[in-house]
């Protein structure tokens, strides 16, 4: 995987976010929330600027931020890879298609492809296990899915983007 | 009053108490891993379950109050059932690795389950694998062993107010450790290690090391700041090992700061002086008590012949009462000397003077526990924390949990300033001024003319003083029922010292506060015994008892104490001696762990004026510029070794006891200057440290030893007792017990630490009317355009000079940072970690920059502990000593400051 590299935080921005709220200490949690709207995480930086302004020391930001899974503290790929390893998936072979996409793009459960493109992120039930194996990307489910269908969804969501790249 | 039964005992206690607090005044032990007599509870372990009889219920005790008529029981079938179920599932997930913890064999968590029979594990879960967390070089951090308590987090946070750790993830996952993946950057307090049950929490000097049973434990006070801190030095083969703190005892209560816990490392090492040196042929060779004392007493006996005030001697605040008591009458009585002087000189001696002058003693009239109480605290020229660190504590737990109102008047943002009502943040060197205008506006209690008030208010502008925060200040202190004032260096090393603290001495009075309990000013020593060396007369002004030393009468009634006449001669401090040296009046200097070339800047020709001497005996631990120059070099005994007490800044006089074998051949002060003194034909005949207390007692009886107990402090397996008597471990008391009322309650009483405000009072009335109200002094330089004011201050991580010889502390702090404020950093384009030089009319010194956020835009400081030589280069070379009380003015300067990269 390779080494994240990490988006520069402005002061202005947090402390804009942070008035937005009030500069309530008890508007903590949506405070990081709009942070990670901003950012598509919360950039350690970002914290400890949301710290200083609203008066919270960081072990206790770093707390809140740990706490809620949420959050995530590294940056994470255009594409997240929901992959349900709920149980009725896991029966229904959920593990394949983990393993198809490791084996694909070269990631590891959490991990973001080199060009940013995708994040492995195996979940608990999906909700829908009727359609088992699930996976969800970008709010859209897929059901009853196989290997083979996993790697043309890749491909599909590749091409979609060098598509719009070329429009642009 | 609430009538509750536990375990069919009955007590009658406030409705307001917890079942465990009654249990405990029942003398019934509970036990509990998560709470802790100093914090909230937080009511999660569930290991101090109790039944209530009546309903069967099961509840923890630590939250729950009690209610009349409550029947308890702290031990049943039904209850042991659920403490073991809840050990259970807290070994859930605890590695079991005991065998090779540092924490076995005193751990609460290993003797629960023992106790319970809980060493099966009926659950079935992992066991925590998580790797330690290794990345800070003085705490480990070992989630596997964690029991979740959450103490070391609330002790970081309520006590220590520091935050520096916290919960991180959730549930099964969670782990304690400081924030972000980084490593641990905090005060390094070590309290989160003494109060963690199991070994969660490591340090990485010792880890391994030990198993805690084999280790010998001595109570001592520590000897580094004036806070007085009860600590237990543990060895093993007469080699320190670790230094642990035990919660309620002392005045500490269980919290001891970076240095006395860590510190422990420099007097055993090789560098140490282990045996007597003589000069011989410009090189110091080894040599032996025998050889070297007939030297000496041979060179002493031809100067003392030549007359009095022939032979100076210094002497450190860090060694007890005795051994400043032998040294002034070695010098009195032997040498026929009043050349003498302490390290107080250099700073605390601006406050003593005057205080003694006003109040007739350096005993406080408030101490921690008045701090508690106290409505407004103002904090003047002080970081109580790095100073004296549990006052510091003290003053954060009266504003964070007391809720009095606290002021900081101060250029730099010191930590307390967070917790500050108002941080009026004056222009470096604006403190003296701020408070001689406060003291004037008091004094005149409204009656203050127009030009005043426009001065003031011009004076104000100037030294960025914001008037509406002045007057909060001004209405809280007149209208407070309980205020304290707390000063310390910074203010003591202003330029005209002795006016800042006169001006706080009128204050106090004009206040009203001499006369009102609770009420008064709380002055921050340098060292552990400032005061107590002080006391005993070890500087030229004072004979013991703080006697004036050229009063016949007082001078009469020592000679009357030792059946001696008293030959010496007017005598002088630090400045009288080097000039003595100088002009040839002095023809010896004996230095007892002081070094008064390190204080000057090098041009101060210092070191010219010594080598006058025809002879320097230095005793000392380690080598330094005087011992360089010195004819004979005497190995000294540390704190760890000799015995001996020493008067805390809140005035209590408190035992230091041996905790292993002197160093080699060294030995404790006293003992070198009576043998001496033997070897001089005029034998003091002095037989031991506790010999020389009786007779400082038989004189000095309100010099008796006292100390103070937190309320409470935790047993063995985590139950709360009740921590009243004042006495060591190893049976040294500090008072006497009292027996109350119906027998079945003693209590222990100390005597008293504080000064007695009756005579204070009437001395201060004398005082008072003989002072001259001057205007406020005049305009002083600040920094100009482009210019700084460096200061040198005290860090939290070092004590003196010697913890520069620590291994401990030098892994804490290596080196000495220049701090500059963050944003002037930035505006200079100066980066953290980068060199820039400094530049005085003097000389020019390069430093490594830390950009920090607490400095003001018109200062840089430094740790005074490191500045060598180069540094001191920068400061104006020349023996300058204030009028007043003859202490060296060399603290701040104004510099310039060059990038390097910028040229
Ligand atoms: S050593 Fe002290 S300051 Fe550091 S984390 Fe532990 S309790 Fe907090
Ligand atoms: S590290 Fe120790 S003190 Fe902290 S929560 Fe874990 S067991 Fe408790
Ligand atoms: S240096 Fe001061 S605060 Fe620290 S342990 Fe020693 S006496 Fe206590
Ligand atoms: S287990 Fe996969 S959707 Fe329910
Ligand atoms: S719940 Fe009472 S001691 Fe932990």
């Amino acid at each position: 995987m390779a080494e994240t590299k990490h988006v520069e935080v402005d002061l202005e921005d947090i402390e804009k976010i942070c008035e937005e709220f009030e500069n309530r200490e008890g508007a903590v949690v949506q405070v990081l929330q709009k942070v990670q709207e901003k950012y598509g995480y919360v950039p350690g930086e970002a914290l400890e600027l949301v710290g200083e302004v609203l008066e919270i020391p960081k072990s206790k930001m770093y707390g809140v931020l740990t706490f809620y899974s949420q959050f995530y503290q590294e940056p994470r790929g255009k594409f997240i890879l929901k992959v349900c390893v709920g149980t009725a998936c896991h029966v229904r072979g959920a593990g394949l298609l983990v393993d198809k996409v490791r084996e694909e793009l070269h990631i590891e459960p959490g991990e973001n492809t080199e060009d940013m493109l995708f994040t492995l992120e195996p979940v608990a039930c999906l909700g829908s296990c009727a359609l088992a194996p699930m996976a969800m990307v970008s709010g859209t489910a897929y059901g009853k899915l196989s290997a083979d269908k996993m790697v043309s969804l890749i491909r599909q969501l590749e091409e979609e983007t060098v598509h719009e790249e070329e429009t642009v | 009053m609430a009538k509750v039964t536990i375990n069919g005992i009955e007590v009658d206690v406030d409705p307001s108490m917890t079942i465990l607090k009654a249990a405990e005044k029942a003398g019934i032990p509970v036990p509990t891993f998560c709470y802790h007599p100093r914090m909230d509870p937080a009511g999660s372990c569930r290991i101090c379950a109790v039944e209530l009889e009546d309903s069967k219920k099961v509840v923890m005790s630590c939250v729950t109050p009690v209610a009349d008529g409550m029947r308890v029981l702290t031990e049943s079938p039904k209850i042991h059932e659920a403490r073991k179920t809840n050990l259970e599932l807290l070994l859930l997930h605890h590695p079991l690795d005991c065998p090779v913890c540092d924490c076995g064999g005193e751990c609460p968590l290993q003797n629960m389950s023992f106790a319970y029979g809980a060493t099966e594990s009926r659950f079935e879960s992992h066991r925590n694998d998580e790797p330690e967390d290794m990345k800070s070089d003085v705490l480990v951090f070992n989630a596997n062993r964690c029991i979740l308590c959450g103490k070391c987090v609330r002790i970081c946070d309520e006590v220590q107010d520091v935050h520096a750790i916290g919960f991180i993830n959730r549930g099964f996952d969670t782990i304690i450790g400081p924030p972000l993946g980084k490593k641990l950057d905090c005060e390094f307090c070590g309290d989160c290690l003494e109060v963690c049950p199991t070994g969660a929490i490591t340090d990485h000097f010792v880890r391994y090391k030990y198993r805690p049973w084999q280790l010998e434990k001595q109570q001592t006070t520590c000897s580094y700041c004036p806070s007085g801190c009860q600590m237990f030095v543990e060895t093993e083969n007469e080699a320190i090992v670790r230094v642990t703190s035990q919660e309620g005892v002392g005045p500490n209560e269980g919290s001891i700061c970076v240095v006395g816990r860590f510190g422990f490392n420099h007097v055993q090492i090789p560098e140490r002086f282990d045996t007597p040196y003589m000069r011989s042929l410009h090189r110091l060779v080894p040599s032996s008590w025998e050889e070297v004392l007939p030297e000496i007493a041979s060179g002493l006996n031809a100067i003392r012949k030549k007359g009095v005030d022939r032979i100076a001697g210094l002497i450190s605040t860090r060694v007890p009462m005795e051994d400043a008591y032998v040294f002034q009458s070695f010098f009195r009585k032997i040498l026929h000397s009043n050349m003498i002087d302490t390290g107080a000189r250099y700073s605390f001696m601006n406050a003593a003077l005057p205080i003694v002058a006003a109040t007739g003693t350096l005993r406080p009239l408030v101490d921690h526990e008045d701090i508690l109480k106290a409505k407004v605290i103002l904090v003047v020229g002080a970081d109580p924390v790095s100073e004296s660190n549990i006052t510091g504590l003290f003053v954060k737990r009266a504003a964070r949990k007391e809720r009095s109102r606290l002021y900081v008047v101060d250029s730099e943002a010191i930590s307390l300033s967070s917790r500050a009502k108002d941080h009026i943040r004056v222009l470096p060197g604006g403190e003296q001024i701020f408070l001689e205008v406060l003291s004037e506006e008091i004094r005149q209690s409204g009656n203050l003319g127009a030009e005043w008030i426009s001065r003031k208010e011009e004076l104000f502008k100037n030294w960025n003083v914001d008037p509406s925060a002045y007057q909060r200040l001004l209405a809280d202190l007149r209208s407070c029922e309980t205020g304290i004032i707390v000063a310390g260096r910074k203010l003591f090393q202003l330029e005209t010292p002795v006016a800042g603290v006169e001006s706080l001495l009128k204050i106090t009075g004009d206040l009203g506060w001499i006369d009102r309990p609770g009420c008064g000013l709380f002055v921050l020593p340098e060292a552990s015994n400032d005061l107590g060396v002080l006391m005993m007369g070890a500087s030229h002004e004072w004979l013991p008892g703080l006697m004036d030393s050229r009063d016949p009468a007082s001078r009469g009634r020592w000679e009357e104490t030792w059946g001696s006449r008293l030959a010496y001669g007017p005598g002088g401090g630090l400045e009288e001696i080097l000039k003595g040296i100088d002009e040839g009046k002095i023809n010896a200097l004996i230095s007892l762990g002081e070094n008064p070339i390190g204080h000057f800047p090098p041009g101060s020709r210092v070191r010219e004026i010594l080598s006058k001497l025809d002879m320097i005996v230095s005793i000392d631990m380690f080598q330094n510029e005087l011992s360089d120059m010195a004819h004979f070099v005497l190995p000294a005994s540390s704190a760890y070794e000799r015995s001996g007490h020493l008067v805390s800044a809140e005035g209590f006089v408190q035992a230091i006891k041996p905790t292993m074998a002197y160093w080699g051949e060294s030995l404790p002060d006293w003992q070198i200057l009576d043998r001496l003194s033997h070897a001089m034909g005029s034998p003091m005949g002095v037989d031991s440290a506790e010999s020389v207390m009786s007779e400082i007692l038989r004189f000095l009886p309100d010099l008796a030893p006292s100390s103070r107990n937190g309320s409470h402090f935790v047993g063995g397996t985590g139950e709360i007792r009740l921590a009243t008597p004042v006495a060591s471990a190893d049976g040294c008391a500090y008072g006497e017990m009292v027996h109350e009322g119906n027998g079945l309650s003693t209590k222990f009483v100390s005597p008293a630490h504080k000064a007695n405000r009756e005579s204070v009072s009437s001395r201060y009335a004398q005082w008072r009317e003989g002072i001259k109200e001057e205007p406020a002094s005049p305009y002083r330089s600040i920094a100009g355009e482009g210019e700084f004011v460096l200061e040198l201050t005290k860090s939290l991580f070092h004590s003196g000079k010697m913890t520069l010889m620590d291994s401990n502390l030098k892994k804490i702090q290596p080196e000495g940072k220049l701090r500059i404020n963050r944003q002037t950093a930035r505006k200079r384009k100066i980066k953290k970690g980068e060199r820039v030089s400094l530049r005085t009319a003097y000389g020019v010194c390069s430093f490594i920059v830390e950009p920090s956020p607490a400095v003001s835009e018109f200062e840089l400081t430094f740790p005074v502990h490191f500045a060598n030589a180069e540094v001191l280069a920068l400061f104006a070379p020349g023996l300058d000593f204030s009028s007043g009380t003859g202490a060296p003015v060399t603290h701040r300067i104004r510099v310039s400051l060059d990038s390097q990269n910028a040229n």
